[in-house]
């Protein structure tokens, strides 16, 4: 029989996503945590749920032109580029380190087609210390890549491609500047995805109208942060509501409310993405807060709170005991 | 660094922490010096690194600043000892407008000291070339290769110069900032205004052009302002024979190389390009590897 009242030293934190088992839901998002390597004195990297570095490609990209990145109200559009040095230099001076780290390591690969997506799977599942892959088919700031995000038949024929050639669990990260994330969501998790990463960020914009030039040096960007963050809860409860695989929550995740308001909403595990650029340390406060946050729903494991949303026409339920001991 | 690919000067020295400020003063037409109490910051930060500098608890701007470190001194808090960080801004945006109206004990959000800072490299004759705000991490500089103050840990070797020149060019003269902090530190101090409301009228590359022929062969620049400048500056030094640091002043986002924001194009020693992140590979670089 569960205790009336949880401690918040025995709340379980541990989630599984799919084949895929986190020792605690708040892990950092791709491209807003470098290699971890940069964050080693501000961050202790071995309390992570997981690590997703930044994505790589087949080849090095040297990244969109500057201004990259602009500040909007509370959030920021970036079109950075997937500036990166490839798949094989990861795996030379990068992956070392980060096998090394007791955190679950998910990399991220963006690949320009099908095959180049599928060999850069395949090539990840030779090496050991990489716990998971994220298809990162929904960056907007590269053309070619975008495509898996948007087409229901793509993505899904993507994901049985990947899954076919990399024994590796495989989370599908989507985009959702679509018309229906749900449908998306629908064909990678039938084609055997064990998670889906929502969302990447929202396409945006922003005008100097003195010089009437765009900021971006790309024009377009992706917006993140906080301003996101309705549109990203929005996603998540809709694809609960389609498909049954794990979603890991992503968009504006600062406090711990926004963790907890993204569990609720039916994410076994959330990212943490811009909030690493203006607060370093926020996942690690982030777990300090979350076993009282599950245990005031007087829950013992954070897996219980995943998706226990009630209907909007629900009684109430009653206020979190005050001292939860 | 076993890692080629990674930056030699990430944040591993780095403390993030809220600080009260203790004083906001206003030292020259919308520029002020805000001192905050960060002990372990004061006690690390080196000449030409930076710290990042956010207002507590506002998601608009949400995103932190860069400023560099122009000093450190005294709260008067803790026995005397070095405890707090110096740092001279310009009201731009969003930020430092706010901030401009701080008073002693509001909080803000810091973390660092975070960059390469400027190389330790000993000369007769340090010339220092400052334009806008550029003139910010200089007094550190002058006071440390002057042997009058010192920074960091107490066993970092320091480079000393016989002596120090400031070329300092402005839009207008209330606009030039921290002068008598060179003038303590005993830098010679040598002006240029774009109005000619004081010093010399005319560009500071025209002052440094002068300074560099009345000096000796045994000289190094350092450099920091709008890009036009450095580049122009980068040139003479070029054009001359002479040794130069620049400071970077690229727009950041997280000061600590995880997002990839601050990108300049440098040279490696092949003279091929690539894009480097400032934070974390500079923000000094030697002017001949960039790429203006
Ligand atoms: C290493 C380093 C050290 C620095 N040290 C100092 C210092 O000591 N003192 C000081 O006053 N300043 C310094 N700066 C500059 C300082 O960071 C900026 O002036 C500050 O960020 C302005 O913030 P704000 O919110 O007031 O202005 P914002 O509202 O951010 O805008 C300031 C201006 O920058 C432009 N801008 C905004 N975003 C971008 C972008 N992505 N790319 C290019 N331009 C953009 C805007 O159009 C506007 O004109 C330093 C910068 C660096 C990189
Ligand atoms: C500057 C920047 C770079 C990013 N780079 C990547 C990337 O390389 N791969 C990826 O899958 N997502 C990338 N993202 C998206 C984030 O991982 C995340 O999905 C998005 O920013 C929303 O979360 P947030 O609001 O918490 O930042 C990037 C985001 C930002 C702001
Ligand atoms: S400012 Fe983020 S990488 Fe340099």
């Amino acid at each position: 029989m569960p205790p009336s009242e949880s401690s918040p030293a025995d709340v379980d934190l541990s989630v599984q996503l799919g084949r895929l088992a986190l020792p605690n839901p708040i892990l950092v998002a791709s491209g807003t945590f470098g290699y971890a390597r940069e964050m080693e004195q501000l961050v202790d990297l071995d309390r992570l749920g997981g690590i997703i570095p930044k994505t790589i490609t087949r080849l090095p990209r040297p990244g969109n032109a500057p201004w990259r990145t602009v500040e909007a109200s509370s959030g920021l559009l970036n079109s950075i580029g997937l500036d990166n040095d490839g798949i094989d230099a990861f795996l030379e001076h990068h992956l070392p380190y980060l096998a090394r780290l007791q955190s679950p390591l998910i990399v991220s690969i963006a690949g320009r087609s099908h095959d180049e997506f599928v060999a850069m799977a395949a090539k990840l599942a030779g090496f050991s210390g990489i716990d998971a892959v994220e298809l990162n088919i929904s960056c907007p700031n590269v053309s070619g890549g975008v495509d898996f995000g948007t087409d229901p038949e793509l993505c899904g024929k993507l994901v049985a491609g990947v899954r076919g050639s990399c024994d590796l669990p495989i989370l599908a990260k989507l985009t959702p500047n679509v018309t229906s994330i749900a449908s998306i969501a629908e064909a990678a998790a039938a084609a055997g995805a064990d998670a889906l990463s929502l969302i990447n960020t929202v396409l945006g914009m922003a005008v100097d109208w003195r010089q009437r030039r765009p900021l971006l040096g790309n024009v377009l960007g992706g917006l993140s942060g906080p301003a996101i963050k309705p549109i990203a809860l929005r996603c998540v409860y809709q694809v609960s509501q389609a498909v049954d695989i794990p979603l890991v929550g992503i968009g504006g995740i600062a406090t711990i409310d926004d963790v907890m308001e993204f569990l609720v909403a039916g994410a076994s595990a959330v990212q943490i993405g811009t909030a690493n650029y203006y607060d370093p340390a926020v996942s690690m406060k982030l777990l300090d807060q979350l076993p009282a946050a599950v245990a005031s729903l007087e829950a013992t494991r954070v897996a219980s709170v995943v998706g226990s949303l009630q209907r909007a026409d629900a009684p109430p339920a009653a206020p979190p005991a005050s001292s939860a001991t | 660094m076993s890692n080629p690919l990674h930056a030699r000067h990430y944040a591993d020295r780095a403390v993030q922490q809220t600080v009260e400020v203790v004083e906001n003063v206003k030292l020259a037409v919308d520029t002020y010096r805000v001192r905050f109490r960060c002990p372990d910051m004061a006690q690390r930060i080196v000449p030409g690194q930076f710290l990042m500098l956010k207002l507590s608890d506002l998601t608009d701007p949400l995103i932190g600043r860069p400023l560099a470190l122009y000093d450190t001194a005294a709260s008067g808090a803790g026995a005397g000892d070095v405890d707090a960080v110096d740092v001279v801004y310009l009201v731009k945006g969003k930020l430092t407008s706010r901030l401009a109206g701080f008073r002693p004990g509001q909080r803000l959000d810091v973390w660092g000291p975070l960059g390469n800072g400027f190389a330790q490299q000993a000369t007769d004759h340090l010339i220092m070339v400052a334009g806008g705000i550029g003139q910010t991490p200089f007094v550190a500089l002058a006071n440390e290769a002057l042997g009058r103050r010192r920074y960091g840990d107490m066993t970092r070797e320091v480079a000393r110069a016989g002596r120090v020149t400031l070329c300092y060019g402005a839009r207008r003269a209330d606009l030039l900032a921290g002068i008598e902090d060179f003038e303590r530190a005993g830098v010679d101090v040598k002006i240029a205004t774009d109005d000619g409301s004081r010093g010399y009228h005319g560009l500071v590359t025209d002052l440094l052009k002068q300074t560099l022929d009345e000096a000796g062969e045994d000289r190094r620049i350092v450099c920091c302002g709008p890009e036009p400048m450095m580049e122009a500056v980068a040139g003479v030094a070029a054009g001359s024979g002479t040794a130069c640091q620049v400071s970077l002043e690229t727009p950041m986002a997280c000061g600590i190389g995880i997002c990839f924001t601050c990108v300049a194009k440098i040279r490696d020693i092949d003279g091929e390009w690539d894009y480097k992140r400032t934070c974390v590979d500079g923000p000094v670089f030697d002017a001949a590897s960039i790429v203006w």
